[in-house]
């Protein structure tokens, strides 16, 4: 579903890129994007895994670097949309968690949570906690029979599994430490800290409401069906299994969910693709839509690409490597990094030659450097210097956006490991067309030995591995 | 397009000028019946991004077109840049691109010309005449501009046909510099503005877009082609009530207003008549050459404009100029100075993006 919208965003986003500029790519396939501008023909590595580029790099400050370029995809080619309920900010938290009632308020009785303790673990009337059921070990058999401890068990295990990846101790110390923040009296004397934490709280309180509200609908089906079967009632016994088999159905979903419930996973993105050796070409692709950087950032590092060279008249193999970045875009102003117009110098292509009436030319490049950090951003597709400059100036708000948030979270451990995922990583993954076939994931040893599949965009299984490995693999 | 007054630019014709706005100066301000002295005979070219979609081509259809279009663009190089410091290989590619998004409806085909299948696009021309176009294009260099009957200029997108100047980036700067003026005088927002020699309207529209409730940009040109477009122009950006168009050489058109001008802005033809035959062919073979060619030193229509100024702004009236570089702004300056009998205060020469010396601006005393 989802991974297959990226897949097609991300082909697109290189054949997008690739009407762009031809002589920066030559294709849509990623295999000749690679190659077309990190071919390295020397065949060495080492030393030119540009390990040491950095997208705020003072060293790009030339203007050669012309061939930077940001494209736009409409966000009608975005990523699968989808709105996941917990993402959305509550300006006034309630602190109480109101449990979902079905039907059964003849269960409610069981329910002592209704004030602000959190801690209580709810249950079945029988005291069946969805621990509980994990510990039970029920055997998990297929959705076609329809037995409820298997329903049951199932769904523990994608609650067990959205738990750890919202990494649910975490959240909830960090829940009450905002909740804390937001109880004190001189909160709104800073009303941009004020909105951001207030925000933050909304969103993980929602975050935990939603998972909170799925354990208590599975506990409150198996008391219907345990309720049945005491009444004798089939028609109530088969309508709580089918609603059981609805959960477990939502529950892949959600454990799907919960790997993109990073702050900025839902936020649209840049990618950036830089060449390893030579020139210092670089293509920056915008891509609009639901949790575009939450996916996109598994790609995040060095790919290297081990091949017979096309362009080589006596084959030889070469490696050749190409870096990429993701940034989000963020859509809060909170995060935003105010900019002076004085700290800027705008820089327009030149046609050379007297200018003015003399020249007519289509080509209205413009780049910006921020001259306090030394950060620049290039436009040249657009149609006109203005459109360019909005663009280049978008590009540039994210790079210093980023840079912030780096710089915040150099102060802020609690969010460091997840920075620094986002920012350029090593080597991540390799792409051999020779002398063998493979494509590896070295970060989750994840492999494909169909490399055309992959260079062709089916990178939904690298993505998915990766994200789940990240996160699957933290102690809760 | 203007028309430049090449001979006696100023000793023989300006005082006859003078006098007979003197008599003028009697009319009422701009009068709306004045705009009678548009052509109703001329019908701009509707820009092909504008154009209904009622043309329908197989995807194979179009992505034999841009291959073929994209191979002629490749086979080009560097040629044109050294034969004229034309576009190389790598802008046309991208002009084609901006065609293909200005003839095709639903740019989501854009993305799919590697799948070819049996889809049919909806277009804005059809094939044939994208075959036609790029044609032009690479073997007549036709500017890219009038193959698609629009230029983007700042953050307008302004019909252009032949016949018209297409608006150059540097001009832009015109109104940055107007809106500077504009930011410290609040005054001169709520007055009447002339842009002479307005072509596509570019200038005026900007600028009209920039003013007060009460203020008026009047656009004047020679040419009944570049009215037409411009008044088309003008009614895209809804400002038909704050943009008023009249043919006429120069100043004629604003006998009514003598002295009362809050600003006054012009990019006139300014390059040497000797350098029309050696510019680059999009411009050269393509462009009028009424709006590119000055005169023997280029300034015969830039002299004329400061005399005019000197009469037909109001004291404290800003007025800004497009020049061919320093030395023409280097000129006039001196001529300003030196010869209008102490009529302008505040000059100042303004570079372009590029940094050449390119735009004289001032006030009136």
């Amino acid at each position: 579903m989802s991974f297959n919208m990226l897949k097609r965003s991300w082909r697109k986003s290189l054949h997008f890129a690739e009407i762009q500029r031809s002589q920066l790519v030559c294709s849509s396939r990623f295999s000749s994007f690679l190659n077309k501008i990190v071919e390295n023909p020397s065949g060495s590595r080492g030393d030119l895994v540009p390990s040491n580029w950095f997208w705020f790099a003072s060293k790009y400050r030339h203007f050669s670097d012309s061939s930077s370029q940001v494209a736009t995809l409409p966000s009608g080619y975005g990523f699968y949309r989808k709105n996941i309920p917990g993402c959305r900010s509550y300006l006034l938290p309630d602190i109480n968690f109101c449990y979902g009632f079905l039907q059964g308020l003849a269960f409610s009785s069981r329910f002592r949570l209704l004030g602000s303790q959190a801690a209580m673990e709810p249950s079945t009337s029988d005291g069946l906690t969805v621990e509980g059921i994990l510990a039970n070990n029920w055997t998990v058999l297929d959705e076609s029979e329809n037995d409820w401890k298997s329903h049951a068990s199932a769904i523990a295990q994608s609650i067990h599994l959205i738990k750890k990846r919202l990494q649910w101790k975490k959240l909830i110390v960090r829940l009450n430490m905002l909740s804390m923040e937001l109880n004190k009296p001189d909160l709104w004397d800073d009303p941009v800290h004020a909105g951001k934490i207030s925000r933050e709280h909304g969103s993980l309180l929602g975050k935990m409401k939603e998972v909170k509200a799925f354990e208590q609908e599975l506990l409150e089906h198996i008391d219907m069906i345990k309720l049945a079967r005491e009444e004798d009632d089939a028609d109530l016994e088969s309508e709580s299994l089918k609603a059981l088999l609805n959960m477990r159905r939502n529950s892949k979903e959600k454990e799907l969910e919960a790997l993109l419930s990073g702050e900025q996973d839902s936020c649209s993105c840049f990618i950036e693709v830089q060449a390893g050796a030579g020139g210092i070409k670089r293509a920056t692709i915008k891509v609009d839509g639901e949790h575009a950087f939450g996916y996109a950032k598994s790609e995040v590092g060095v790919h290297r690409l081990v091949r017979i060279s096309p362009f080589d008249s006596n084959k030889r193999r070469h490696t050749s490597f190409a870096a990429v970045a993701v940034i989000p875009i963020m859509g809060d102003g909170s995060t935003r990094v105010q900019i002076n117009e004085s700290d800027l110098r705008i820089e327009r292509f030149r046609s050379g030659g007297a200018g003015g009436q003399h020249a007519n030319t289509t080509d209205s490049a413009v780049r910006i450097v921020h001259i306090p950090t030394g950060v620049t951003a290039t436009c040249q597709n657009e149609r006109s210097q203005h459109q360019n400059k909005a663009s280049a100036m978008a590009v540039l708000q994210s790079r210093l956006d980023q840079l912030e948030m780096t710089r915040q979270a150099q102060m802020n451990a609690h969010h460091t490991q997840s920075l620094t995922d986002i920012t350029w990583g090593s080597q991540i993954r390799s792409y051999v067309l020779h002398p063998y076939r493979m494509v590896k994931d070295l970060r989750t040893n994840y492999e494909v030995s169909d490399p055309d599949s992959v260079l062709e965009g089916d990178i939904d299984g690298f993505i998915l591995s990766y994200l789940s490995a990240s996160l699957d693999k933290d102690e809760e | 397009m203007k028309l430049s007054f090449s001979s006696a630019y100023f000793a023989s014709n300006f005082p006859v000028f003078l006098k007979s706005s003197v008599v003028t100066s009697l009319y009422r301000p701009v009068s709306s019946s004045s705009q009678s002295c548009l052509p109703t005979c001329l019908k701009p070219q509707v820009p092909l991004f504008l154009k209904p979609p009622i043309y329908s081509t197989a995807l194979s259809d179009l992505k034999s077109w841009h291959d073929w279009a994209k191979s002629l663009a490749t086979s080009i190089g560097s040629t044109f840049v050294e034969s004229d410091n034309g576009p190389d290989s790598s802008l046309l590619c991208r002009e084609l691109k901006w065609l293909m998004e200005d003839a095709v409806e639903d740019q989501s085909v854009l993305t799919q010309m590697g799948n070819v299948n049996n889809q049919t696009v909806i277009m804005r021309a059809d094939v044939e005449e994208l075959y036609s176009l790029w044609k032009q294009r690479i073997e007549d260099r036709r500017p890219f501009q009038y193959l698609v009957g629009c230029e983007h200029w700042k953050d307008l997108v302004l019909s252009v046909q032949d016949g018209v100047l297409i608006p150059r980036p540097e001009t832009e700067h015109i109104i940055d510099l107007v809106a500077d003026v504009l930011s410290k005088n609040e005054g001169l927002r709520q007055g009447v503005w002339a842009d002479l020699g307005t072509g596509s309207g570019a200038i005026a529209i900007a600028i009209g877009r920039m003013l007060g409730k009460c203020g008026r940009v009047i656009a004047t040109d020679f040419s009944p082609v570049a009215v037409a477009v411009a008044a088309y122009n003008v009614q895209r950006y809804c400002l038909q009530d704050v943009v008023q168009l009249k043919q006429g050489s120069w100043f004629e058109p604003l006998k009514n207003v003598e002295g009362k001008l809050a600003g006054l802005v012009s990019n006139p033809p300014y390059i040497p008549s000797k350098d029309i035959t050696g510019l680059q062919a999009e411009v050269g073979r393509h462009e009028p050459r009424v709006a590119l060619d000055g005169g023997i030193n280029g300034m015969d229509d830039l002299f004329h404009l400061c005399n005019g100024a000197a009469s037909m702004l109001k004291p404290g009236g800003f007025f800004a100029f497009e020049t061919n570089g320093e030395q023409q702004c280097k000129h006039l300056v001196d001529y300003l100075e030196n010869h209008t009998s102490g009529s302008f205060c505040g000059l100042k020469i303004e570079p372009d993006f590029a940094g050449i010396q390119r735009f004289v601006t001032g006030f009136r005393q």
